[in-house]
């Protein structure tokens, strides 16, 4: 290398040196002794000035200094007259003194042209040294898969790395040169004066831009860009880091559309569920009103004229006001049937057995002047909205009680039966009337009924609070039944999970 | 009989003229229609507590109960009630909501103003009859009303 050339030049030791220039100025001595003797005279001077030349040139300023010394004792003593003498006559004064400042002059001249070259070499060194650490960042710079790519203050691109040219589709040859917002067709989220501002302040700006890769796409990414200054502190060039993350803001919009749609949609319901309530409460207020009306004034229509008009007349009236009164109970139990659907399930452990003597005794009244045998089995407990089960119950037993009201011996079975592990069920089982398996599908609809009203009263909605109910705590109901020989209703609810309620 | 000389007023807050009559007609069939008052609407009711607007005239003196329904044009009930029983004078009044709403909301909001009693009017008109029957008899014979009540 030429570092090492440089000091192979230069002799290192100072014996080397210092014996360089003794050797220089003998070999000169030598050299003009024996011109002297084929009669060239006056060759001695150049002949010094020469050894002193090549002593400053590899030797340095200190031996030249030496060879100057030599070369004039060596000159007075050989070459000016009185020879071989130290002693120098008036007339040769001038031409030694010439002689010593000229070779002086020459050992400052070189040494100074030596140094500055040896500091040229040194820059040259350096400069390689420099390149060579550059070259290989760079080559590490290309080893990244991020886009990395530089650009100078008027934003031409100077260095391009490999993941630039896979995400964006130009070669670092086609890239460097160019115009980065134009290539890149850059879109900012904010003025790019502002940008600017942020990067000269802080060194530093973090944003999501988006670009336009060689075949026309767009990407977006996250850019970080890094300010480069000089010594002088001056803005040199900007250092952008691309990270693509136009799949991930994809899915983010994707996500926040969803999300968007989610809110629209449960704010419909939401209004919905209002309008609802607003109905519920209208049916409620303004539908019983007239109903009251239309009972009372045929009451009293009935009082004043009884006993005047006939008993078609009278019969017409009564059943004005059976109607009113069957009208009333229908609002009752949709109002009862809509007020599940809004109520709030409040879910505690449930004691199924205390339930069902609740249920038992609230039905009571129907059971007087019956034969009824019941048969209560072990029931499971639940986990479920006490007052809501005690209505499905209720709704249950009345049934069992209504529907057996024709035989002379009732049975009503209250039990639990094996479900899959994960799940309880429940039955009521009657001795009644049943029904055809055929029209099961209708039991359980709103106002829906498989026996005409002379036979059994009843709104038809009995069933459908109970599906509702049970719905709503994530179970199921169904029923079996034969016509004339029973029908056994039943209904299920997941098995709490762990024990944690039971405590 | 000495019990009419002790009726109670009545002030009827009704704003179907159906059943005004309705309820005039229960009161009636027991001799308790004649100190019945009947406004139609919140700011009539409350004008005829406060003695002013077309009752700046009347005698003085408060009802010995008062027959409210919740849903009225102008002031509804439960503002009524509300602006009674925050009222110094006017909350010794006892007040009963007469109402068509079974609605849970509308009881509650009425226990918490400090309502006397709640019923819900029965579809049913004998069941309506007597529980008109009931509340005439129990707040303007039976029940004691506060000091200044109106007394026939």
């Amino acid at each position: 290398m030429a570092r090492s050339n440089l000091e192979l030049q230069i002799a290192r030791s100072l014996v080397i040196r210092y014996g360089m220039a003794v050797l220089s100025v003998s070999l000169a001595l030598g050299g003009a002794l024996l011109l002297e003797r084929f009669h060239f005279r006056d060759v001695a001077d150049q002949l010094f000035l020469l050894a002193i030349a090549v002593t400053v040139w590899y030797a340095g300023i200190g031996p030249a200094i030496l060879a100057v010394v030599l070369s004039g004792l060596a000159d007075t003593y050989f070459f000016i007259e009185p020879i071989y003498t130290l002693y120098i006559t008036r007339d040769d004064l001038p031409h030694f003194v010439i002689f010593v400042l000229f070779a002086s002059l020459l050992t400052g001249f070189a040494a100074v042209r030596r140094r500055v070259e040896r500091d040229l070499v040194q820059a040259r060194d350096d400069l390689q040294i420099e390149v060579a650490e550059r070259t290989q960042q760079a080559s590490l710079l290309n080893l990244t898969h991020d886009p990395i790519f530089v650009r100078d203050m008027s934003d031409v691109i100077t260095y391009w790395n490999r993941g630039a040219q896979e995400l964006y589709g130009w070669t670092d040859k086609e890239a460097m040169g160019r115009h980065s917002q134009e290539l890149l067709q850059t879109i900012f989220p904010t003025p790019l004066e502002d940008i600017r501002a942020e990067l000269l302040r802080t060194n530093r700006w973090e944003g999501e831009l988006k670009k336009t890769k060689a075949d026309g796409t767009q990407v977006v990414v996250a850019s970080r860009w890094s300010l480069r200054r000089d010594e002088q502190e001056r803005p040199v060039a900007i250092l952008e880091t691309n990270n693509n993350i136009t799949e991930r803001k994809r899915r983010e919009e994707e996500i926040q559309s969803l999300n968007q749609e989610l809110a629209k949609r449960s704010a419909e319901l939401e209004s919905i569920n209002q309008e609802l309530e607003a109905f519920a409460y209208s049916i409620s207020h303004d539908l019983r009103a007239p109903l009251r009306h239309m009972a009372g004034y045929t009451e009293l229509l009935q009082k004043k004229a009884s006993s005047v008009v006939d008993e078609k007349s009278n019969h017409y009236m009564a059943m004005i006001l059976d109607s009113a009164k069957r009208m009333g109970n229908l609002i009752d139990d949709l109002l009862a049937f809509s007020r599940i659907g809004r109520a709030e399930t409040q879910k505690t452990p449930v004691n199924l057995t205390q339930l069902v003597k609740e249920a038992l005794s609230e039905v009571r009244q129907d059971t007087e002047g019956r034969n009824i045998a019941w048969k209560i089995g072990t029931l499971p407990d639940f986990y479920g909205d006490r007052s809501m089960l005690r209505l499905v119950l209720v709704n249950l037993l009345s049934n069992a009680i209504k529907f057996t009201r024709t035989r002379p011996q009732a049975e009503i079975e209250i039990g639990s039966a094996n479900g899959n592990g994960d799940e309880l069920i429940v039955f009521v089982r009657d001795n009644g009337v049943g029904f055809d398996m055929k029209y099961v599908s209708k039991l359980f609809g709103v106002f829906q009924r498989l026996h005409q009203a002379h036979e059994f009263e009843g709104t038809g909605i009995g069933l459908a609070t109970v599906q509702r109910i049970i719905h709503r705590h994530g179970g199921k109901v169904w029923a079996e039944g034969v016509v004339d020989s029973g029908a056994t209703f039943y209904f299920s609810a997941p098995r709490p999970q762990g024990q944690l309620w039971r405590a | 009989m000495e019990s009419i000389n002790k009726i109670g007023r009545i002030l009827m807050v009704e704003d179907d003229a159906k059943d005004v009559e309705l309820t005039l007609t229960a009161l009636e069939e027991y001799n308790l229609a004649n100190e019945v008052i009947v406004t139609r609407d919140g700011e009539q009711a409350l004008d005829y507590l406060y003695c002013r607007g077309e009752y700046k005239a009347r005698s003085s003196g408060s009802p010995a109960v008062m027959l409210l329904d919740l849903k009225l044009p102008k002031v509804d009930g439960l503002e009524v009630l509300k602006q009674i029983k925050s009222d110094g004078e006017l909350r010794m009044i006892p007040v009963v909501v007469l109402t068509s709403s079974k609605e849970e909301k509308d009881m509650v909001a009425s226990y918490k103003l400090g309502v006397n009693a709640y019923v819900v009017k029965p579809v049913d008109f004998h069941e309506f009859v007597n529980a008109i029957k009931e509340l005439g008899v129990f707040w303007a014979i039976i029940n004691e009303p506060p000091p200044g009540s109106v007394r026939k």
